[in-house]
């Protein structure tokens, strides 16, 4: 057979044909299989679920394990395996009321017994004292079956509000740690257990004795995505369902408009994480001054990067805090770009000079560690800062680096200015301040966001020691502090996004970043 | 105008849209700071991602600032870094290469097994590797890329040198006791190093390649340079709704490899000898017959 023109021309149409239907075909045929199948993307393997490990996905833990109490919507706490609990004898007491007919996935029976082997694991231990609950522990009686009395050396702040942490709190089952102690396989009391685990995905299966609303479908599979491109691609190919969450798989807001604009629905929550710059007066003598501080802040033209790098999705940040999170304080406006003013304020600061400033001989360079890695987004912010320095005289260098050394350059305080984001709900208010702004705590993961042990260090330690209606107006004397002082620069709040396609419906946002959607979702065929 | 002649001539053997491709690659990076047509870092996040237009010829990037200008300013980071890289990588490898083609026997076999075991390691795991201890960084990069380049260029330079040392008039050059100084810098050196620039020509496109790579993963130039892996980095969450940012930059970078391996296989090929032309054959005879006559003053 001779090759001509013609022949050529039809096998090859015939060969892009058979390719296209065979495309549709994998298409119909992962349509089918997923039935009753929601299958999320997450961006690393879920890894070591054990709720006393620190590794794991959060969002993946909260399938499988639950609190005694949940944080909802606004900081209200809400029972879950506690149906009801009692604070006595000045917050030092907690009475809990468990909740009856509840079993763990292996059959285990949930009672007084299960809970306090659980709590025990962790309530008391020297590792977890960053936990009031467990820095403050005394001790732990069974009143019988189904009531536990918990009893502390000093009144617990946000006690309610630790419970409902995904780790170390959540319950397991006694039967799936080892006799040695160690963790074998995660079982929990949740709507999902886990039938498989591996570097490419976590596959659940709906738990049918669950005590709650069960799932309206069967099965869930976290699928492993590690690029963002890939993920937002298999959504867009079908063959995942749902993308999104802060911890679980970031979306960009590009790429969510790129979503809605393709028809998924896209679902913005203003979120309650907050993008905050630090400054380290300790390695730039410049910072020490509060002028050059505010200068910096008012220099920075917030409106412009919510504007043009989110779209208009995060709100400009004023406050340490965005008012979804309880006990947030006072709401100041984000301030306002003002290079005027804010060269008015390097020059009564003795900065003086163009095109960069400089004082007693020496130029107005700081440096700026960012790492994409750890804070998506935040090396193109910090070249929207960069540009905007060097229109006030401040030559702002930029050092990119990768995830691991950033917590390494954070902790050792090897920048100048950085970025932190606050930890969110359910951790925040409390969290934050303590776990980023006590010099006294020690944190050996993001280091501080700022500390001055003579002045902030004594407000702090007022606002955890107060209870009832004394905690407001002692954590305001935090947030007026950090505000009058300059001490830090507040950015964005980081809005939460989630994609998924038509498949999915009834979807709502997470109340926290560290819980996965699933709830409410139904399956449409 | 005579005397240009001849390099028009041999200019002309030359695949003619590599030269210009390289010509103008070259010429933009070294007037670029003077070509840009405004400041390639101003930005304007309002204007960010605009089309073409009368104020900004190709458009605008993710931060409003202009795309030409920062083509041509990457054009410059693009030629001093793989310049660098190219020269400080030649440096070692022509003088490690030289040492043991003129040494030979020992100094050869320890110097060659060290270039052995950086031929082994792939270039830019090596690069990544000094990155990763001291830091990105501008300089660190083209340090880092020069310390995987050299090896190549060290073998290289041994397999031209032992060809020269071994040439007739080398051993006479050692006859009439010339010093291993004047052997060493006379007549090895300039041999070798006009044979290793051949080959460097065709490396610079793989040099801009590892320096556009290793900015692309945030490791190499940092900001506000610009430099075309960083802006195909910044542009990519764009290519679906402007592929242009993704484009522009790939493009340029694409011609510029193309051009700097086109050149190099051009060059190549233009230096295998050819036979001597009568007149050439006839000048030698002239200087042989001229030799006999200085040894019979002698």
């Amino acid at each position: 057979m001779t090759l001509n023109r013609r022949s050529f021309l039809q096998a090859s149409s015939v060969a892009v044909g058979l390719a296209a239907a065979e495309a549709a075909f994998v298409r119909i045929a992962y349509a089918q299989g997923a039935a009753g199948t929601l299958r999320v993307a997450i961006a690393k393997p879920a890894g070591n679920l054990d709720p006393q490990s620190h590794y794991a996905i959060w969002a993946i833990q909260d399938l499988m394990f639950e609190p005694l109490v949940k944080y909802g919507k606004g900081g209200q706490i809400e029972p879950c395996l506690a149906t009801d609990w009692k604070i006595e004898d000045g917050g030092k007491t907690l009475q809990l009321t468990l909740r009856q007919g509840v079993t763990f996935q292996d059959g285990t029976a949930f009672d007084a017994t299960s809970c306090k082997w659980n709590l025990a694991r962790w309530m008391g231990k020297d590792q977890y004292s960053w936990m009031n609950c467990s820095k403050y522990f005394e001790s732990l009686d069974v009143v019988d079956d189904y009531h536990i009395t918990l009893r502390f050396k000093e009144a617990p702040l946000a006690l309610m509000q630790e419970l409902s942490y995904t780790r170390p709190v959540r319950f397991l089952s006694p039967k799936s740690v080892g006799a040695d102690g160690k963790f074998i396989e995660p079982v929990g009391t949740g709507p999902w257990q886990q039938v498989s685990a591996d570097d490419t995905q976590s596959v659940f299966e709906r738990y049918n004795g669950y005590w709650g609303d069960k799932p309206s479908y069967e099965r869930l599979e976290a699928k492993v995505i590690s690029d963002p491109r890939s993920r937002v691609a298999a959504l867009r190919a079908g063959e995942i369902d749902l993308i999104g969450g802060f911890w679980v798989a970031a979306l960009t807001p590009e790429e969510a408009k790129q979503l809605e604009t393709a028809g998924f629905n896209v679902a913005i929550d203003p979120g309650n994480v907050s993008l905050v710059m630090a400054f380290n007066p300790d390695r730039a003598d410049a910072l020490k001054d509060q002028q050059v501080r505010k200068a910096i802040s008012i220099g920075i033209d917030r409106a412009a990067i919510s504007q043009a790098l989110y779209l208009g999705y995060a709100k400009p940040a004023g406050n340490l805090f965005s008012s979804a999170l309880p006990y947030a304080g006072k709401q100041h406006d984000a301030p306002v770009l003002d290079v005027a003013a804010a060269s008015a304020l390097l020059e009564k600061a003795g900065w003086t000079g163009s095109p960069i400033r400089s004082k007693d001989g020496k130029p107005l360079t700081l440096e700026m560690v960012v790492s994409p890695e750890a804070i998506p987004g935040s090396r193109v912010i910090a070249e929207v800062i960069q540009s905007e320095m060097k229109e006030i005289g401040i030559d702002l260098v930029i050092r990119t680096v990768d995830h691991a050394s950033k917590h390494t350059d954070m902790l050792e305080k090897k920048y100048d200015l950085g970025f932190f984001l606050t930890y969110g709900a359910p951790y925040d208010p409390f969290g934050s301040v303590v776990q980023l702004c006590l010099s006294t705590f020690k944190n050996d993961v993001e280091g501080k966001l700022v500390t001055d042990a003579a002045n902030l260090d004594p407000l702090i330690n007022a606002a955890t020691a107060a209870t009832g209606d004394q905690i407001e107006p002692t954590i305001q004397k935090v947030y007026d502090w950090l505000y009058d002082n300059d001490a830090i620069a507040p950015l964005v709040y980081v809005p939460t996004i989630w994609a998924h396609s038509k498949r999915v419906q009834g979807f709502t946002s997470p109340v926290t970043e560290y819980d996965m959607p699933y709830e409410k979702i139904v399956l449409a065929d | 105008m005579d005397k240009l002649k001849p390099i028009f001539a041999r200019l002309n053997k030359f695949p003619r849209v590599a030269l210009v491709v390289i010509g103008l690659f070259v010429a933009l990076g070294t007037f670029a700071p003077w070509l840009a047509p405004q400041d390639p870092s101003a930005q304007n996040l309002l204007q960010g991602g605009a089309g073409p237009s009368v104020a900004h010829w190709l458009g605008t990037d993710h931060l409003g600032r202009d795309t030409l200008s920062r083509l041509i300013i990457a054009a410059n980071t693009s030629l001093v870094s793989v310049g660098s890289v190219l020269i400080i990588a030649m440096t070692i490898g022509i003088l490690m290469g030289t040492i043991a083609g003129y040494h030979r026997g020992w100094v050869d076999d320890l110097l060659m097994r060290v270039v052995d075991v950086g031929l082994s390691v792939p270039s830019l795991i090596v690069a990544l590797a000094v990155i990763g201890i001291v830091g990105p960084g501008y300089w660190t990069m083209v340090l880092a890329l020069a310390l995987a380049w050299w090896p190549m260029s060290g073998r290289i330079s041994r397999a031209v040198a032992v060809s020269i040392m071994s040439k007739p008039h080398i051993e006479a050059l050692r006859v009439l006791g010339a010093s291993p100084w004047r052997i060493y810098f006379g007549h090895l050196l300039p041999g070798t190093i006009g044979a290793v620039m051949v080959y460097a020509t065709a490396d610079a496109g793989t040099a801009a390649l590892a320096v556009a790579t290793l900015s692309f993963l945030g490791l190499g130039i940092q900001p506000p340079t610009p430099e075309w892996g960083q802006m195909l980095v910044d542009a990519l969450p764009y290519l679906e709704s402007d592929p242009r940012q993704v484009i522009l930059p790939g493009l340029a970078l694409t011609a510029a490899v193309i051009g700097f391996n086109t050149l190099g296989e051009a060059i190549a090929l233009n230096r295998i000898p050819k036979p001597l032309t009568r007149r050439m054959l006839a000048m030698r005879r002239i200087e042989v017959a001229g030799w006999g006559k200085e040894n019979s003053d002698a």
